[in-house]
């Protein structure tokens, strides 16, 4: 590079000292034709200079589609991890559901369990008592051992209905790991986009932890602890700052 | 079915080992205890007269068909009955883990029952040596 500024050099001194000469002399058509011949130097110089960049960005770009995994994400793995996401979301409804439905069933049973047991304790307290006939409390047997069968059965369902919620669990386990390698695509395919901007010549900003634009049709969906900023946390702190704006 | 025997419990996601935690004392199995991950495991295994390894296959530090050979390979371990509780359902994954001696391999999700039967099955064939 530097043997191509002395040559350069040499062209542009020579012309430049022709044509001063010439301008000396008075001489205005050479004179003309110097200061083209200096200009299109500089002009081919310059094309010179575009043509090896264009070049070195072309091979560079060529380099990056032959390495770069973008094309194969962008058509395999982006679909594959939407499918993977929308998989997630089933898998944690019917979690959701399953648990719900086994609670749906178990509070009612409870409920009739222990309003069982509180007229039961009633019954037995009038006969602790002695506040209680021989009819009475042979009502009072017959109930307590219906009683009996139907709570071990209620127990029993309750039982059943416990492990159902403990077996929905598991959607944790496999969920967790769907999303940990979605993550590892989403981490790929950021360092390929990364290289994808330095090649182009773009300057990345740094990371404005602080100031990220939110757009017009952003809503943000679910507050993560120490991710989101500007949120509240808790109903509490809801209902204290609805409280300070007067509701 | 002696239902003091020691199992060790080994997945990297604390929630399944609490599953299969529960799944055992429901089953009268108390004498549990957990790790992590395969490196985790081996030591437990080496120094604490375990009587059945229960582990998942995917693991970021040693994963559990490495355990599982770890074990194979090992004179004092060899013969420690092993059951696999894995995501992993590749014909060829099942394959590898019967080669490697595996003696039992379950599903996820799986129902209690089938870990009900599927220990039954196992104990059956220590029972039987």
């Amino acid at each position: 590079m530097s043997n191509d500024l002395s040559v350069l050099h040499e062209d542009y001194v020579s012309r430049a000292r022709e044509m001063l000469r010439h301008m000396k002399q008075g001489d205005e058509a050479e004179t003309a034709r110097l200061l083209d011949e200096i200009v299109h130097l500089r002009e081919d110089s310059l094309f010179r200079e575009l043509g090896r960049l264009t070049r070195d960005f072309h091979d560079s770009l060529n380099n990056f589609r032959l390495d770069s995994r973008l094309a194969d994400i962008a058509q395999n793995e982006i679909p594959d991890a939407r499918d993977r996401l929308s998989y997630v979301i089933s898998m944690t409804e019917q979690a959701a559901n399953r648990t719900l439905n086994a609670i749906e069933d178990s509070l009612p049973a409870c409920e009739a369990l222990e309003s069982r047991v509180s007229q039961l304790r009633e019954q037995w307290a009038c006969f602790t008592r002695r506040e209680m006939d021989a009819p009475a409390f042979r009502n009072l047997s017959r109930d307590l051992e219906a009683f009996l069968g139907e709570a071990g059965d209620d127990l029993q369902r309750l039982r059943a209905n416990l492990q159902d919620v403990l077996m929905a669990q598991g959607f944790q386990d496999l969920t967790g790991q769907i999303i940990r390698r979605v993550i590892t695509l989403v981490e790929e395919l950021e360092r390929n986009l990364v290289e994808l901007v330095r090649i182009s010549g773009q300057k990345l900003a740094q990371p404005a932890k602080e100031a990220r634009q939110v757009s017009a049709a952003d809503v943000h969906g679910p507050a993560i602890p120490g991710l989101d900023t500007g949120t509240v946390s808790g109903q509490d702190e809801v209902d204290d700052l609805l409280s300070s704006l007067g509701f | 079915m002696d239902k003091n025997i020691k199992i060790l419990i080994v997945d990297d996601f604390s929630t399944m080992r609490r599953i299969i935690k529960n799944l055992l004392r429901d089953l009268g199995y108390n004498n549990t205890s957990e790790a992590d991950d395969g490196l985790t495991a081996l030591p437990m295994l080496q120094t604490g007269n375990f009587d059945l390894l229960i582990t998942d296959w995917n693991m970021p530090g040693m994963q559990g068909i490495d355990l599982l050979r770890t074990v194979r390979a090992d004179p004092r371990l060899a013969t420690l009955p092993v059951m696999m509780v894995t995501a992993e359902q590749k014909r060829e994954q099942i394959i590898e883990a019967a080669k490697a001696g595996v003696n039992g391999y379950i599903v996820k999700p799986f129902t209690a029952q089938t870990l009900k039967d599927k220990l039954e099955k196992i104990f059956e064939r220590v029972a039987a040596r």
